[in-house]
């Protein structure tokens, strides 16, 4: 931290939005193509009808639902890091919570889409909103899916006003640093911030107020989300300790996915060395291991209690679950959920970047197969023999998953290039100021 | 529309000259002081002797209106089509808890940004800055300078003018 100062954040930051390189166009183009890819294969499941998805008549929830939550997920940790690290004052904070708060947006964007591809018919995707049709006939407020529109669309917008809020003392400083038609769009989206007395106290007062109005928002989401399951009586769903598990699930995704990015990120740009630390980076690594034994913890209960409780169904479920058809599912998610991140109570792993990567990346596999063995296990062995089942993923779902990973990156990609990805008033407000008496 | 302005604008490259010009400006009676930061200094609230902001009132009360309003949606929703759930009353109150809770949060962001620009905006008016094209054009504020602006009569200027320098202004500008 010794060699930056208050210019020399800002010249790091322009930087980095230069116009893009040889290697983030191969990139855009991949993730375009991955993209193109998704939007085929949606436009061919709303010809065909759902049964080119692999949803079949039990597990009538199966990857769209998992990709839903599994977003919500990611999105969360961006939050997590923007408003509740901003409050606790963590000072490992400052440096990647810009790119985490733009993944959050992101992340919710793309988690808002699988609902509606759920839908099938995704032109009434409308109906879930309370508006008075002919019949005045409301939605069901008994209904924690309704609960979840007003939630996840609530995190939206939260999201994306606390990120806008972030960025505007950051583009009146890019602004000050371009010239031309660059100039003006800075001068236009930073709203004629001058870093005066009365914006930043007003400013910073709000934002403390986003920031704590956030972090109940953070914890509420995914609890919401967790009661889309727990509210019903689908054995493996139907358990008070979901709310936490889901918010425990949704932080330890997150910080692994914040890793994915802030490591590249750091690798493309590198005038953010000395400011995105290994330090930093590690104290995420811990995040992710505390989280880890949390979820480990949770799923050990679930497995007790479904012993302890003396329910027949439950058992079965919990039997199915690592002995059944889709044990593959489950040992996987364990071994990347419950063992791996364990290598990170090692300091050596922790701070060596590619392993936090590749480990990283793992823990995003083990929690999107953990919302795959909640979803799609529990409705394969519900109550009637009869109806149970498995699950055959096919072409057209497989496609609009890596289509969502597509979409996702298109933003964050165009995202580094437009706006600044370290948040520059903040860097400063960490920094010793300059001061002529030696202090 | 905004006042003329009369008065003096300094950029300062030393955050304890800022604080001592304000501190002395503020004693000789100037209090139509703007300054300018890179980022949010709490030394420089200090010398400007910690003004509040009333942000939070406002956060309150979108807060409030919001719970009210989720309260008045689910009621008045839920009896004009009686939707009978599994033996659940018509108007549930504890279903009301999680969209009063969003409600509130919504509408208190919402406030709150409000507030946030009615009160920049309100201050802006009240405290006026220089129009020159020197001043607007001058682009280290948001990196790496400090700046003072007292708006003043114009006989006041010279005095102001001497407390800047007196505090190692890099630049000092009046404008009548």
């Amino acid at each position: 931290m010794s060699q930056i100062s208050y210019g020399n954040i800002n010249d790091r930051v322009v930087q980095s939005m230069e116009p893009p390189g040889r290697s983030w166009l191969v990139c855009m183009v991949l993730i375009l193509g991955a993209l193109s890819m998704g939007v085929f294969a949606w436009s061919y499941q709303i010809r065909h009808g759902l049964e080119y998805s692999g949803i079949n008549q039990s597990i009538a929830w199966g990857v769209y639902i998992t990709n839903f939550v599994f977003w919500i997920g990611i999105g969360h940790a961006g939050t997590l890091i923007s408003a509740v690290l901003y409050l606790v004052r963590a000072p490992f904070r400052n440096s990647i919570y810009r790119a985490s708060e733009a993944m959050t947006v992101f992340a919710v964007m793309t988690a808002g889409l699988f609902p509606i591809i759920h839908l099938g018919r995704a032109w009434f995707a409308y109906w879930l909103f309370p508006y008075p049709n002919q019949r005045e006939l409301w939605v069901n407020f008994k209904s924690p899916l309704l609960w979840d529109v007003f939630a996840v669309s609530t995190y939206m917008s939260v999201s994306i006003a606390f990120f806008i809020l972030g960025l505007i003392p950051d583009l009146a400083a890019v602004r000050d640093e371009s010239k031309g038609a660059k100039r003006f769009f800075y001068k236009v989206t930073s709203l004629g911030f001058r870093g005066t007395n009365h914006q930043w106290l007003h400013y910073m007062r709000g934002y403390l107020l986003f920031a704590a109005i956030a972090t109940p928002l953070v914890f509420s989401v995914h609890s919401i989300v967790s009661w889309d399951f727990a509210m019903s009586s689908v054995p493996g769903w139907h358990s008070t300790i979901f709310a936490p598990y889901f918010v425990s699930g949704a932080i330890f995704s997150g910080c692994a996915m914040v890793l994915t990015i802030m490591i590249p990120l750091r690798k493309a740009f590198p005038g953010f060395a000395d400011i995105i630390q290994v330090k930093h980076l590690e104290s995420m690594g811990k995040m992710i291991v505390f989280t880890s034994l949390i979820v480990t913890y949770s799923y050990a209960v679930e497995f007790f209690i479904a012993y302890y409780s003396g329910a027949r169904f439950e058992r079965a479920l919990f039997w199915f679950r690592p002995f059944g058809e889709m044990k593959g599912f489950f040992w996987l998610m364990v071994c990347c959920n419950c063992i791996i991140p364990l290598a990170l109570f090692v300091k050596r792993i922790r701070t060596s970047l590619p392993a936090l990567f590749v480990i990283s990346i793992l823990v995003n596999v083990g929690m999107w197969l953990e919302r795959f063995n909640i979803v799609g296990t529990s409705l394969a062995h519900e109550f009637v023999p009869f109806a149970w089942s498995s699950y055959q993923f096919e072409w057209v779902e497989i496609w609009i998953t890596i289509g969502s990973f597509g979409w996702f990156f298109m933003w964050f990609f165009i995202f580094v290039k437009i706006m600044p990805s370290i948040a520059v008033a903040e860097m400063k407000e960490k920094l010793l100021p300059p001061f002529r008496k030696k202090r | 529309m905004r006042q003329k302005f009369c008065g003096a604008w300094a950029t300062y490259e030393y955050l304890d000259d800022t604080c001592e010009a304000i501190k002395e400006l503020r004693r000789s009676g100037f209090e139509k002081i703007t300054t300018h930061a890179p980022c949010p200094r709490h030394e420089i609230d200090h010398a400007l002797g910690n003004p509040q902001s009333r942000v939070p009132f406002f956060t309150l009360a979108g807060a409030i209106i919001g719970f009210g309003m989720a309260i008045l949606i689910i009621y008045q929703m839920s009896l004009s089509w009686i939707l009978p759930v599994s033996g659940k009353p018509v108007v549930s109150v504890p279903i009301m808890g999680p969209i009063a809770f969003e409600l509130s949060v919504l509408l208190a962001i919402f406030f709150t940004a409000g507030a946030i620009l009615f009160f920049i905006v309100k201050d802006t008016l009240r405290y006026p800055v220089p129009r020159s094209r020197h001043y607007r054009e001058y682009n280290r504020f948001m990196r790496d300078r400090f700046g003072i602006v007292v708006a003043c009569a114009a006989p006041e200027v010279s005095e102001i003018e001497s407390i800047m320098k007196k505090h190692q202004a890099e630049e000092v500008t009046c404008e009548k």
